[in-house]
């Protein structure tokens, strides 16, 4: 039985499982939760995902929630097709996690933080939240320096080899440049030579606009 | 020699690190960093961790890495024979472990730290609180923490049914809140038997009040 994303199309979240399922050659099927119905925060969902949120997975049966989780899932289930995603060296490996462990907590916070203010308030009609806008865009400002002295010591951002670690950028860096923010990452040159890189990857120009 | 541990002695992430080594019995030298000074901004420093940020540790080889999840994922897979497996191995339990660590990353770190700072830490460094922020953030936490009690209805622990690091890494930022009085565990029975479980094991016990 195929692999069932359950999401939306558009959501970073969503998206985030999709590049990693194709970077993987996994094969999936979409199936789109209504959010306009408030299909999220029905019993039915939420008896799957108890914080009403997407995406979650059905691999014949098996039931996972969290897209960094069920990104990892997939990278060990499918570890020996497609592009490698998580090393297996113990050293390799704790760069990797040092990584991925970077963009959960010095890129996410502020990249959705902005996203939040300048991308999704205006698409739902409200207003945004100017001052924290800016705010966000300071700390990003200054958590990307840190991540040029680090890309001009290794090519990714969880060592010399693609993983994991950079796929997990790709939505919110998405979102920033929506936002009109690509100058954030092509004025440093270490990280616009990493962000150009992966944002082209064909995994990604498969899912970016659509899970 | 042994593994130096470079932090602060009550720095939540420090403890997320120092608690690992104590589970795995690993012996470490702690080696205080002065954030007061602003130790952690010098270049001697940022050559160590580009963000300026405080743990890193280094091994007797010259290994070296930061991010205290990382770290403590790399600590738990070093010594994996020793002690609890603190990161399960089956393909299926690892990815309810997975999903319980993103849990805490996503569901609960945001919320915990951000109450931390509008409701101590602000203060400390000569702010004021955002009473907004910290009445939306508590409000948005109760929320998750309900989710959390469906959960540990469910399973015993927040990574499946035995302990993991997901539980481990929620010990720090918990007990900062109940030092200042905001206890959100108590009221839900399942996350009170949950936070008396992991908040009484030796490892938690031997550094809680700092290093």
């Amino acid at each position: 039985m195929v692999l069932k994303l359950h999401g939306v199309s558009f959501s970073t979240c969503t998206r985030t499982v999709a590049v990693v399922a194709k970077e993987l050659n996994v094969p999936y099927e979409l199936v789109n939760v209504d959010f306009a119905k408030g299909e999220h925060k029905s019993p039915a969902f939420t008896a799957v995902q108890p914080f009403g949120q997407v995406p979650y997975i059905d691999d014949d049966g098996f039931k996972l929630f969290e897209s960094r989780a069920i990104a990892r899932y997939l990278a060990k289930k499918y570890a020996g097709q497609g592009t490698k995603l998580i090393p297996t060296d113990p050293k390799e490996e704790a760069i990797f996690e040092q990584g991925v462990s970077i963009e959960s907590s010095n890129f996410y916070p502020s990249a959705i933080g902005f996203g939040i203010e300048k991308v999704f308030k205006p698409m739902r009609g409200l207003t945004p939240d100017e001052a924290r806008a800016e705010e966000h865009l300071k700390t990003l400002a200054s958590k990307l320096d840190a991540y040029d002295v680090l890309l001009g010591k290794q090519k990714y951002v969880g060592g010399n080899e693609i993983t994991l670690a950079d796929l997990f950028h790709l939505s919110y860096g998405q979102l920033l440049v929506q936002a009109g923010q690509a100058d954030l990452f092509e004025s440093r040159p270490n990280v616009a030579r990493w962000w150009k890189e992966i944002s082209t990857r064909p995994s990604w120009l498969a899912v970016k606009d659509a899970a | 020699m042994v593994l130096k541990l470079y932090g602060y002695p009550t720095s939540t992430c420090t403890l997320r690190v120092a608690v690992t080594l104590k589970e795995k019995n690993v012996p470490f030298e702690f080696i205080p960093v002065d954030l007061v000074g602003g130790q952690h901004k010098t270049p001697a420093f940022t050559a160590n961790q580009p963000f300026g940020q405080v743990p890193y540790i280094v091994e007797d080889d010259g290994f070296q890495m930061y991010e205290s999840r990382a770290i403590a994922r790399y600590i738990a897979a070093k010594y994996a024979g020793v002690g609890e497996q603190l990161i399960p191995k089956d393909l299926r339990e690892s990815a309810i472990f997975e999903q319980g660590a993103s849990i805490e990353l996503t569901d609960y770190e945001p919320f915990v730290s951000g109450l931390a700072w509008e409701n101590k830490f602000t203060q400390m460094y000569g702010g004021t609180k955002d009473e907004k922020r910290a009445e939306s953030l508590l409000a948005t936490w109760r929320s998750k923490l309900d989710a959390y009690d469906k959960i540990l209805g469910q399973q015993k622990y927040i990574g499946g049914n035995k302990i993991t690091l997901a539980d481990l890494f929620h010990l720090p930022y918990g007990s900062v809140l109940l030092g200042i009085g905001i206890d959100e565990f108590s009221s839900r029975p399942n996350v009170a038997r949950w936070w008396n479980d992991i908040t009484s094991r030796p490892s938690w016990q031997a550094i809680k009040d700092g290093l």
